[in-house]
């Protein structure tokens, strides 16, 4: 067996196979980019209409759009590629086969997930023209959008990681599904719903605001909406401007800038869900927890 | 090969394994048999590592199924009595998905698969989306994936449930290579006649219980005492009654539908020599043989007793 057999996942290069030969997925591709296209050239429209000149704070505030689109899109993707993937073995009745095989759970669940999420990266990189064409009106740097790019990524690999945690732990691919649209959904709003009024407090009542504002500015910095605006220096965390490197008088300073926060914890959470996964996906459990 | 020992399974309050024993041999066929719901999925699993037992032991090629699974996994080819396919995937690209899955390489893929495929006879339909075969040919297929790493050991969950009756014989014939190849196997149905020509063994088990073990003559005679001889003659009926009556092995004979049918209590020789005495006696035989539908009402009185 050569080196590069040795390292190639066969339930990877399975599911490539399956995926790219599927009828359904030229005409996922094409609606992906015709909704996010359809979007952002509405704005574009409606924003340049009847304007003779490039306003590069515009284009800054279109650039802003289509990253916000891009991650509300990939939000809504990604759990309806991953959160089927172990239930729907299991609905297919193939899991059984496959967990008599030589694959370990870590190779099976690795595999489906990397599968899952290179169909959506695809999408990611199928979309790139249309990033080029908003790139081009200028008032974005690069790092801003390495940044937005790396931000994709580690979001994918989050919610495709809680997606097969859920796709493992529920027999029925339409509750996982649910479960991973309720807990993404869920968490985004209850981060920035407990941020927001730990803000209102902080301002109305005599509490210490030291410990108040930190837990509000980590709150901030760990949901998805607040985390992709402060790539462009704008919402609530970023006004706040607590963060290391900004003026540091006027409360206690977080370890990380936002973005690296929200990177460090939703890598958290990725690891947790893949190895909860692979835990939960094993036929004979050991026990978690051993009682004395 | 195989060792089970005082297995037992429970699901919550419901017990599907009560402490079965048996052994099954190297290169030998185990029939296990017993009605839906009987506990012969569940030992299966157990086996194929798929489920730990509440108590008891089993051991594949003497390994445990609950300490050492990922070596009993190289052992055994498992084939569950439900099983799907993957949609978009051609039968040769099937089973090198699942030779992959074993780490076998390339090269010795491209080598198996033909011979596998050949085997269960599906070469012309190398081919084909799985999900575009018949059901035998799907059963086929899935007997070729689980003989893709060359197991010692088969474990074959109702590999005949749902085919017509030529796919179920076709299944048989393969059936009867790997035995003669020396795979040790088991095999489950809810039929026991399916399995009588076929095991070398049989296990009838019901309600968790194992109730009997041995060969399909040993629980034959264990459980009506003989076997009942079916003959047909063109013409001297009457003479031919008297003559068998006077058997001390035969203990009665009786006329069905145009047939002599006759209670033996002889060894398999009394039973040549009577076939013999009858050629030589000129009486003009046309059937001579062992009535086979017997054993379905041999399950159903092994199968009562526990059940009820």
């Amino acid at each position: 067996m050569n080196l590069v057999q040795r390292f190639i996942n066969p339930m990877l290069s399975k599911e490539f196979r399956l995926r790219m030969r599927s009828k359904k997925t030229p005409w996922a591709i094409s609606l992906y980019l015709m909704v996010l296209g359809g979007i952002i050239f509405t704005f574009i429209y409606l924003y340049n209409n009847n304007q003779a000149y490039f306003d590069p704070q515009r284009s800054r505030e279109i650039f802003m759009m289509l990253s916000i689109f891009q991650f509300a899109m990939v939000s809504f993707v990604t759990p309806g590629l991953t959160a089927g993937t172990i239930s729907g073995e299991r609905e297919r009745q193939t899991l059984n086969i496959l967990l008599t095989t030589n694959l370990s759970p870590s190779k099976i669940i690795v595999g489906k997930w990397l599968s899952s999420l290179s169909f959506m990266t695809f999408l990611v990189i199928a979309s790139i023209p249309l990033y080029s064409i908003v790139f081009l009106y200028g008032g974005i740097s690069p790092s801003q959008l390495i940044k937005v790019f790396g931000f994709y990524i580690i979001s994918m690999l989050a919610i495709g990681g809680l997606g097969i945690l859920f796709s493992t732990l529920f027999k029925r691919t339409g509750v996982a599904t649910v479960v991973t649209y309720a807990a993404i959904i869920g968490y985004t709003i209850g981060t920035y719903i407990i941020a927001t009024i730990i803000q209102d407090i902080t301002q109305i009542s005599s509490m210490s605001k030291t410990t108040a504002t930190y837990w509000m500015q980590i709150l901030y910095s760990i949901n998805p909406f607040t985390a992709i605006l402060s790539i462009f220096d704008e919402g609530p965390v970023v006004a706040l401007n607590y963060y290391m490197g900004g003026v540091s008088s006027r409360g206690p300073q977080l370890p990380l800038e936002p973005y690296w926060m929200f990177i460090s914890f939703f890598s958290v959470i990725t690891l947790i869900s893949i190895l909860l996964a692979i835990y939960f996906i094993k036929p004979v459990k050991k026990k978690l927890l051993r009682r004395k | 090969m195989i060792q089970i020992e005082g297995l037992t399974k429970r699901f919550g309050k419901m017990e599907a394994l009560k402490g079965i024993t048996f052994e099954v041999e190297k290169g030998s066929v185990f029939g296990f048999v017993g009605p839906n719901g009987a506990g012969k999925s569940t030992t299966m699993s157990i086996l194929a590592t798929l489920m730990a037992p509440t108590s008891g032991k089993a051991y594949v090629g003497g390994y445990d199924v609950t300490k050492d699974p990922k070596k009993i996994r190289k052992q055994i080819g498992y084939m569950p009595d439900f099983f799907g396919v993957y949609d978009n995937l051609k039968a040769e690209e099937y089973l090198n998905f699942y030779a992959s899955t074993y780490g076998i390489s390339q090269a010795e893929r491209m080598k198996i698969i033909p011979q596998l495929l050949e085997l269960v006879n599906l070469s012309h339909k190398k081919d084909s989306y799985v999900d575009t075969l018949s059901r035998g040919m799907k059963q086929r297929l899935g007997l070729a994936r689980s003989l893709v790493h060359n197991p010692e050991v088969l474990l074959l969950d109702e590999p005949a449930s749902g085919l017509d009756p030529r796919a179920r014989i076709e299944l048989r014939e393969i059936l009867k290579e790997l035995r003669s190849m020396g795979k040790t196997i088991i095999i489950s149905s809810h039929i026991l006649p399916e399995l009588a020509e076929l095991s070398d063994v049989i296990g009838i088990i019901e309600e968790g219980q194992m109730v009997t073990i041995g060969n399909v003559d040993q629980i034959y005679r264990q459980l009506q005492g003989h076997k009942q001889l079916k003959i047909a003659v063109l013409d001297r009926e009457h003479e031919l009654i008297q003559h068998l009556k006077a058997k001390t092995y035969i203990q009665g004979v009786y006329q069905e539908n145009g047939y002599i049918l006759a209670d033996y209590l002889g060894q398999d020789e009394e039973q040549i020599k009577l076939l013999q005495e009858l050629v030589q006696a000129n009486f003009p035989i046309l059937t001579f043989s062992e009535v086979e539908g017997n054993l379905e009402q041999i399950f159903l009185e092994i199968t009562r007793g526990v059940g009820s």
